[in-house]
């Protein structure tokens, strides 16, 4: 793509509206590989794009992707939830002690953790969906009752376990071998349910009665109930798959550092947002797609796994999340932007050819 | 500058035109407010009136060729220099701070400041000076927000007179007053322009009008028809220079045979709704008349479950049913496509496809929604309505007015609906595209559906009505036959001051 055909790219972009991000994040991954060979005098594979780490990226992101896939649901209902860092804490803690505390069993531990989950969330989505209180509002003040809540079951002390969820990091892929780095690969059971949830979540949205009235809802509520779609319940039922997923992520989140503890979740409300946002999803409802946010959830993922790479400390990681999430935001905007300029250039470009000429090309950028 | 002398001109608009994209919507009017007078201007709904109100405050530039003439110079306005010269607009819906007192909303935007403080005594004093001269008992520091609509006009009023206005527009000022409200209002009217002031007075009141005014303009179809003194003036007189369109010029309609009984409201009342009785016959179209704020928009949503039924019955095919929302109207098969359609009958960033299924969800049982089959109902549609579009995936938000309304009639029509109820059917839309749907409504009725028509456009009513129903604040006030519908009749019951 070059300057000389500014239409095509313009037009393109428009039409798919996930190029933007996409290619950001081309770029980002591109310009890392090339620091790493520079770094490595291009003596060694960049380790970046080895197979072991891109596994290693999958894994890091598995808990906070299954949230954004919520969140996703969520934000395109017009809604927004700050609270699942500290329910997927108070999950992880309601589970733990289900386990090691009151000896509930693994299975029925998992249960209690999940359907409670559920039902919070539920009675901040009736909240939500039965006043004109904000989501924003209900659901701040949800995490910090959460994080209360928390405290109070496991007297401000962290819970152990004694790996009774390591089945949820078995090795899927035993034995097979990186033949960049010869390190082991490794593919646990909850990457592949993130991505069996992000599928789902997808369909839903796509191809489901449920999922037409979402992007209903969240585009103009009040047209949606006068369509005969009853809002409230719509409303509802999103912070009712929200409490499900946060409740599956945090059964994972807890797998994989055995202990039940209120710092557990912390920032994952941040990370699913900024994911989701990244991804093209509107703050005020009505647009967004699962693509777009898988597409957050890896960007996002790998900036981190990048500047560890890059050896740069982690404070410089808060920065570059950051940033990213505004230029992701903003290049939309900018790329409107860019491509009304270029067809009004073209157009007073066209004003000097003949009248005809300028009509139909009018007619056809309309 | 030269102070004028008593009773001078203030202000004179001459040769003022306004062309909106296809509508003209004012055509060489002239127009003189002189001190210390009330100048009313009536017509109907879409007359005029409104554009000329923000031609005057600054809001719209008038087109090239017409001028307006403030105290002997000719201005070019803008809303800020409209209100420095001293033209104060107050609107009908109030533009206030809620939650600041009567001081502070009087004075946000040109606060008096000494060395970057508020003089608040300063403030505080004016206001209390100019309540008082209005005989108002408010107290400056109460809150705007737990006023009445009334004391917000008076509250507005005293605003102009802080910043010693010259003139003050009143549009619709009383539009949901109490009646002791009104005689409040106009009571300081009277203080206001024995003051000096020029005041111009928008409203559908008759009574009112007689009442306060001292000259009234009347505009039709954006002409100005006349200026009269209204000392000496009767009520028909001034109703005859408001119509007198020629009927001939009007749509010709396809009469339909007309049917038995599907729809009939019972003493419906709520939301501003009072006690109103009608029926509906397969064939026919009942239109709905009235001015602005008569209540009728309200009154369909009382029909349509989106808004309470507080008494009274709705039966369809005679049966007794109840709308607890739109949803179980929609199941009774009955449509509303209302009157703003961008806000609240179109998924404006969706596609033409996504927008036509939407309201038939209701009436589905598949759980998937398969894409292939929403676009080939939403190419159906496109055809079928000759939406000017290439094909159903495109979003709604890239189409004009009047393909936007065929949308939404495709949205409905989807549903299999017999009852329609149009809100304004044609607002806002172009002259090929109103044709094209009135004859998609005469369509509808040769299937043996029916329809209730709210309308403001009093052609459109006259022409595709076979009976009409007048309203005004919320209570029919009149049910013409065919041979009664006339432009004369239904402006009379809709202003008139006679209830049946």
């Amino acid at each position: 793509m070059t300057e000389r055909k500014p239409g095509v790219r313009a037009s393109l972009f428009k039409r798919h509206e996930n190029l933007t991000v996409l290619s950001i994040f081309v770029g980002f991954v591109v310009i890392i590989v090339i620091l790493q060979v520079i770094m490595t005098g291009g003596h060694r594979f960049p380790t970046f794009i080895s197979p072991v780490n891109l596994l290693n990226i999958l894994q890091q992101v598995g808990v906070p992707g299954i949230v954004a896939v919520g969140m996703t649901i969520v934000m395109i209902s017009g809604g927004i939830d700050l609270s699942v860092g500290m329910l997927a804490s108070l999950v992880s803690i309601v589970t733990a002690s289900g386990i090691s505390k009151w000896h509930l069993g693994v299975v029925p531990s998992i249960a209690v953790g999940v359907l409670s989950a559920v039902a919070l969330e539920s009675v901040m989505g009736y909240i939500i969906s039965r006043t004109k209180v904000e989501p924003f509002i209900v659901t701040l003040g949800g995490m910090i009752t959460f994080q209360g809540i928390a405290l109070l079951l496991c007297n401000s002390r962290e819970v152990i376990m004694n790996g009774e969820l390591d089945f949820f990091k078995l090795n899927l892929i035993q034995g097979a071998k990186d033949p960049v780095s010869g390190l082991n690969l490794i593919i646990p059971p909850y990457v592949l349910i993130f991505f069996a949830i992000a599928l789902l979540g997808g369909l839903l949205l796509n191809y489901t009665k449920y999922g037409r009235r979402i992007y209903a809802v969240g585009t103009n509520p009040y047209a949606a109930y006068l369509a005969g779609i009853n809002v409230q319940n719509m409303k509802l039922s999103v912070y009712v798959i929200m409490g499900f997923l946060v409740g599956i992520g945090a059964v994972m989140l807890l797998s994989r550092v055995n202990t039940g503890i209120v710092t557990l979740g912390q920032g994952l409300e941040i990370d699913s947002i900024a994911m989701v946002v990244i991804g093209g999803t509107a703050l005020k409802g009505g647009k967004g797609s699962i693509v777009g946010t898988l597409i957050g959830v890896f960007f996002l993922g790998s900036i981190g796994n990048a500047m560890n790479m890059l050896r740069l400390p982690s404070e410089v990681q808060f920065v570059a999340k950051g940033l990213v999430v505004i230029i992701a935001v903003t290049a939309g905007d900018v790329s409107a932007r860019v491509s009304e300029f270029i067809s009004r250039r073209k157009e007073l470009r066209s004003r000097s050819a003949t009248g005809r000429e300028r009509k139909v090309r009018l007619e056809t950028t309309r | 500058m030269r102070r004028p002398t008593l009773m001078s001109q203030i202000l004179q608009l001459r040769n003022i035109s306004k062309t909106f994209p296809g509508v003209l919507a004012l055509q060489n009017i002239s127009f003189d407010l002189i001190e210390g007078e009330v100048h009313c201007l009536c017509g109907e709904n879409g007359a005029g009136k409104s554009t000329l109100i923000k031609i005057l405050s600054g809001a719209y530039q008038p087109d090239e060729g017409g001028e307006i003439i403030f105290d002997g110079r000719k201005v070019v306005l803008n809303p800020r220099l409209a209100m420095r010269m001293g033209i104060q607009t107050i609107y009908q819906e109030h533009i206030i701070f809620e939650n600041l007192s009567i001081v502070e909303n009087i004075f946000t935007g040109s606060e008096i400041v000494k060395r970057g403080l508020l003089k608040r005594s300063e403030m505080r004093k004016k206001t209390v000076e100019v309540l008082k001269y209005l005989k108002s008992d408010l107290g400056p520091d109460t809150k705007m927000g737990e006023l009445s609509s009334g004391e917000q006009k008076t509250v507005e009023i005293a605003k102009g007179l802080v910043f010693k206005s010259r003139v003050i527009i009143l549009d619709e000022p009383t539009a949901s007053f109490s009646s002791l409200e009104i005689e409040n209002l106009l009571e300081i009217i009277q203080t206001v322009k024995n003051g000096g002031l020029g005041i111009i007075y928008i409203s559908h009141h008759l009574e009112e009008v007689f009442k306060i005014g001292d000259r009234v303009t009347v505009l039709r179809d954006g002409r100005k028809v006349s200026v009269r003194n209204l000392n000496g003036l009767t009520k028909p007189a001034l109703i005859k220079d408001m119509v007198g369109r020629d009927p001939s010029t009007f749509y010709q309609r396809e009469r339909v045979p007309i049917g038995e009984v599907i729809f009939e409201a019972r003493n419906v009342t709520g939301n501003g709704a009072k006690d109103i009785s009608f029926v509906l016959r397969r064939g026919e179209i009942l239109g709905i008349a009235g001015m602005a704020g008569s209540g009728r928009s309200e009154l369909m949503n009382v029909l349509f479950g989106s808004a309470r039924l507080e008494f009274g019955e709705i039966l369809i095919h005679g049966k007794v049913v109840k709308h607890s929302s739109p949803r179980s109207a929609i199941r009774n098969r009955m449509c509303f496509i209302t009157e703003d359609r961008q806000n609240t009958g179109l998924f404006l960033p969706q596609t033409i496809a996504q927008n036509v299924t939407v309201a038939n969800l209701v009436n589905t049982r598949e759980f998937v929604v398969r894409h292939a089959n929403d676009a080939r109902t939403g190419d159906r549609f496109v055809k079928l309505l000759n939406i000017k579009t290439n094909d159903s995936q495109t979003r709604v938000v890239n189409l004009s007015g009047g393909n936007q309304q065929k949308v939404v009639l495709g949205k409905w029509f989807n549903t299999n609906g017999e009852i329609f109820i149009f809100d304004e059917p044609t607002l806002g839309i172009d002259v090929g595209s109103k044709q094209e749907i009135y004859k998609v409504m005469v369509d509808l009725l040769k299937q043996g559906k029916a329809i209730v028509m709210v309308s403001s456009d009093m052609p459109e009513v006259i022409s595709m009505s076979d009976r009409v129903m007048v309203m005004k604040n919320g209570q029919k006030m009149a049910e013409l036959t065919t041979d009664e519908v006339s432009e004369e009749n239904i402006l009379t019951h809709s202003i008139g001051d006679k209830a049946i």
